[in-house]
């Protein structure tokens, strides 16, 4: 570079060259964002007709009569996400730490594979093997049914969560508390999970939004019903059963329950990632301060 | 001139001891023919060390020289790496801690450790670090833990600072008020020896100031064993000094003997800069 | 690998080897103008010199301490260049006041100065030995300059009793006690530089 040269025509050259490159960027990022955005738009437009407290309160009523309401398939999702958090949480968690905290150990390896594995499997196959396994010989579609399969599909995403949170807590936190004279076990517990617990909330609550979308497996488990609950061996509704069903059959009115239920399910997944996203706001600025 | 390898090699074949067998302090911690290593690769080849009660004992030494395997062996640290294997006896108070019959964790609640970064527990507040050692060993009684609490911070010269702030998260403080946190929680837990593997090198002149003054008051209450390759601190807090250099122990003495007059003309070598 | 301290005592060496030298010629000097009764101006001018040159030390020597905070044989070698640059600074001075006295009494050549020249003649050997120890760091030839120390001290003091007894000229009486004096006192110093060369390369400053 020459002696008072100040680069002012290759500036101007790059300077354009970047704002067209943003420009690109933004465009793919529009595109990206936009089949999101329509998605949410059309459920918001279709089903928010069908919103109001007859909506959330009562049976699905026959066909052709109108009012009624979908109470019945949220309160099956809430059963059978719940029963499947209770399987596979504890499961879950248990793994991950095992993976995070004795990764030398050659079942450790193994298994942290095979868990990987697990997470990309095809879900209505998980359904196929539990009907297999539990609908066949009970002769029935169950609640235990579909939340054991929901529960086989949480776990590896549990799992996962669990040790990536628990492998970014530093090694020098459980050296600092094993050298204090606390045994292993206790670090474990009261340190390390203490320290990756947002990781470990956020795994759960990722899981529980999946598993709350899930519908193939829930076809050969839950079946879905047009009653409340009433027993765990029994079929049981859920909004995407109901989705499925309402939406594929000739009737208006059911179609736009299903819009209704459409909305109230993307909703709830919105509303849960929000609270995931404010989780790991809030908690990584003690964290951050750490590394 | 000898090379340096001539010299090492010569060091290694000597049979004498590094440490005079008589000495005039008591003996806290021993180590006879202590080794260690990773997998086949041996860091310490033999080390047979006396470090005296009460008092600052510096080690020393360039990078790779095995000081911070060497600490990390007298609270059994050492061995929870994968692949660790310690070899020979280390004694507190006369008693091999090696043994099969001793509990590790039981160690290193007599024998505590800083470390090189500053490590609070980022989940805890300044109060429940102090105690942290107490509180998730089992004690619950608030007077034992505040107690703990005042006396700890006041003896790692931090409590005047954050005694009105104690429930503040450890992580808001600065390094070397978190340093001087971690040095009260190892203190809260009353050890007899504290091992202090570099603990100024992440600190600012000041903080390291104060932290080193801290130290000097500590050692009448304490046993301290400080890593350190800076040899200026060494020379200003340490008693004694020990030199390791590839694994085995060089030389050992009182510092300012070591540093106007060494025996050893490695350790010679080293402290004048002839070689790092 | 050389170290930052390096220069430092680069400087210090050649500043103490000029010093040496200097000192040497200016003993040499003094008594040649006693033996051929000349003036030995020159004298007084190296004196200035070497007494300036022996802050320069003191300066550099600080500095350097300051600056690389420096342990073990570097210490010992700093701690020791003060004491040998005073060393080399008091021969100028008493050559100085050798060539004072001569100024003062003028005419010596009456004089009996058969001791005063064996004397200046160790004397001078001393110095050397002094000179060539610190820059060969040889400590053998340290150990020799204190032995050679006591002969001068003996001869100082036979010259004492010997002037009280006789009772020559009382001229001839003081100048040559106060020129034994300042030869005496310039062993003494060529000791003192002994023993620091012996603790600069030993480590143990020796024993009286």
């Amino acid at each position: 570079m020459e002696n008072g040269d100040l680069g002012k025509g290759t500036y101007r050259r790059r300077h354009l060259f970047d704002r067209i490159m943003t420009g690109f960027i933004f465009l793919a990022v529009f595109v990206a964002v936009l089949p999101l955005v329509l998605i949410v738009a059309d459920v918001v437009i279709q089903g928010g007709a069908e919103l109001s407290l007859d909506f959330f309160t009562k049976l699905p009523t026959p066909v052709g009569i109108a009012g009624g309401g979908i109470a019945n398939a949220i309160q099956g999702s809430a059963i059978l996400v719940g029963l499947a958090s209770l399987i596979a949480v504890p499961i879950g968690v248990g793994a991950g730490i095992y993976f995070s905290e004795w990764p030398e150990s050659r079942l450790s390896a193994i298994s942290s594979f095979m868990n990987d594995v697990l997470a990309e499997f095809p879900s209505i196959t998980i359904g196929i093997f539990v009907y297999i396994i539990i609908v066949l010989p009970t002769r029935t579609f169950s609640a235990v049914a579909g939340a054991v399969a929901l529960s086989i599909i949480m776990i590896p995403i549990v799992a996962r969560t669990t040790e990536e949170s628990l492998k970014i807590v530093p090694v020098s936190l459980r050296e600092a508390s094993l050298a204090l004279g606390i045994p292993r076990w206790k670090t474990v517990l009261r340190i390390v999970i203490s320290t990756g617990r947002s990781g470990l909330v956020t795994g759960v609550l990722l899981a529980i939004a999946r598993a709350t979308g899930e519908t193939a497996p829930l076809l050969f488990t839950a079946f879905g019903s047009g009653y409340f609950f009433n027993s765990l061996w029994s079929p049981i509704a859920a909004l995407p059963l109901t989705i499925y069903t309402y939406g594929t059959s000739p009737y208006s009115d059911w179609i736009a329950k299903a819009w209704g239920a459409a909305l109230v399910l993307v909703g709830f997944m919105l509303i849960l990632n929000l609270g995931v996203k404010l989780l790991i706001g809030r908690r990584y600025a003690g964290v951050r301060a750490e590394i | 001139m000898e090379t340096q390898e001539e010299l090492v090699r010569s060091e290694m074949e000597s049979s004498e001891s590094a440490q005079p067998k008589q000495v005039g302090f008591t003996v806290k911690v021993e180590t006879r023919d202590l080794k260690a290593g990773f997998g086949g690769n041996m860091v310490l080849k033999g080390i047979d060390s006396r470090i005296p009660e009460n008092r600052i004992t510096a080690v020393m030494g360039p990078s790779g020289c095995g000081k911070t395997t060497f600490i990390r062996c007298l609270n059994r640290l050492h061995e929870l790496t994968p692949g660790a294997t310690v070899e020979g006896m280390a004694l507190l108070d006369g008693e091999d801690i090696y043994d099969k019959t001793v509990d590790p964790v039981a160690i290193r609640r007599r024998i505590g450790m800083v470390f090189q970064k500053p490590n609070p527990f980022p989940t805890m507040s300044i109060y429940n670090n102090a105690v942290a050692g107490l509180a998730l060993n089992g004690v619950k009684d608030k007077k034992v833990l505040n107690r703990a609490a005042e006396d700890s911070l006041r003896g790692a010269y931090l409590w005047d600072e954050v005694k009105d702030k104690l429930s503040a998260s450890g992580a808001s403080l600065s390094g070397g008020q978190q340093q001087r946190l971690c040095i009260a929680r190892a203190l809260a837990v009353q050890p007899e020896v504290l091992l202090m593997d570099e603990p100024c090198s992440a600190l600012d002149p000041t903080a390291t100031a104060k932290i080193e003054e801290l130290i000097t008051n500590l050692k009448k209450d304490y046993t301290i064993i400080i890593v350190t390759h800076n040899m200026q601190q060494a020379s200003r807090v340490a008693d004694y000094t020990a030199f390791f250099y590839l694994g085995k122990l060089i030389e050992f003495d009182e510092t300012a003997t070591l540093f106007e007059n060494p025996r050893e003309e490695l350790t010679e070598r080293y402290i004048t800069g002839k070689f790092g | 690998m050389a170290r930052l301290i390096d220069m430092g005592i680069k400087e210090l060496n050649a500043i103490l080897l000029e010093m040496s030298a200097l000192s040497d010629k200016a003993v040499a000097s003094s008594i040649q103008a006693y033996k051929e009764g000349g003036k030995g101006s020159e004298v007084r001018e190296m004196s200035n010199r070497l007494a300036d040159l022996h802050r320069e030390v003191s300066d550099l020597t600080m500095e350097v301490i300051a600056r690389y905070q420096p342990v073990a044989s570097d210490l010992r070698f700093l701690k020791s260049c003060f004491e040998i640059s005073y060393g080399f600074f008091r021969y100028g001075r008493y050559a100085r006041d050798i060539v004072d006295v001569l100024d003062m009494f003028g005419d010596l050549s009456k004089c009996d100065n058969s001791a005063v020249v064996a004397t200046a003649r160790k004397t001078e050997e001393m110095i050397r030995m002094s000179a060539d120890a610190f820059a060969r760091r040889d400590v053998e030839l340290a150990r020799r300059i204190l032995a050679m120390d006591d002969v001068v001290d003996d001869s100082y003091r036979k010259n004492l009793k010997r002037v009280i007894q006789e009772k020559e000229n009382l001229k001839c009486a003081i100048s040559t006690t106060l020129i034994m004096r300042y030869l005496e006192r310039i062993a003494d110093h060529a000791t003192y530089i002994g023993e620091s060369v012996e603790y600069i390369v030993t480590g143990v400053e020796p024993a009286h």
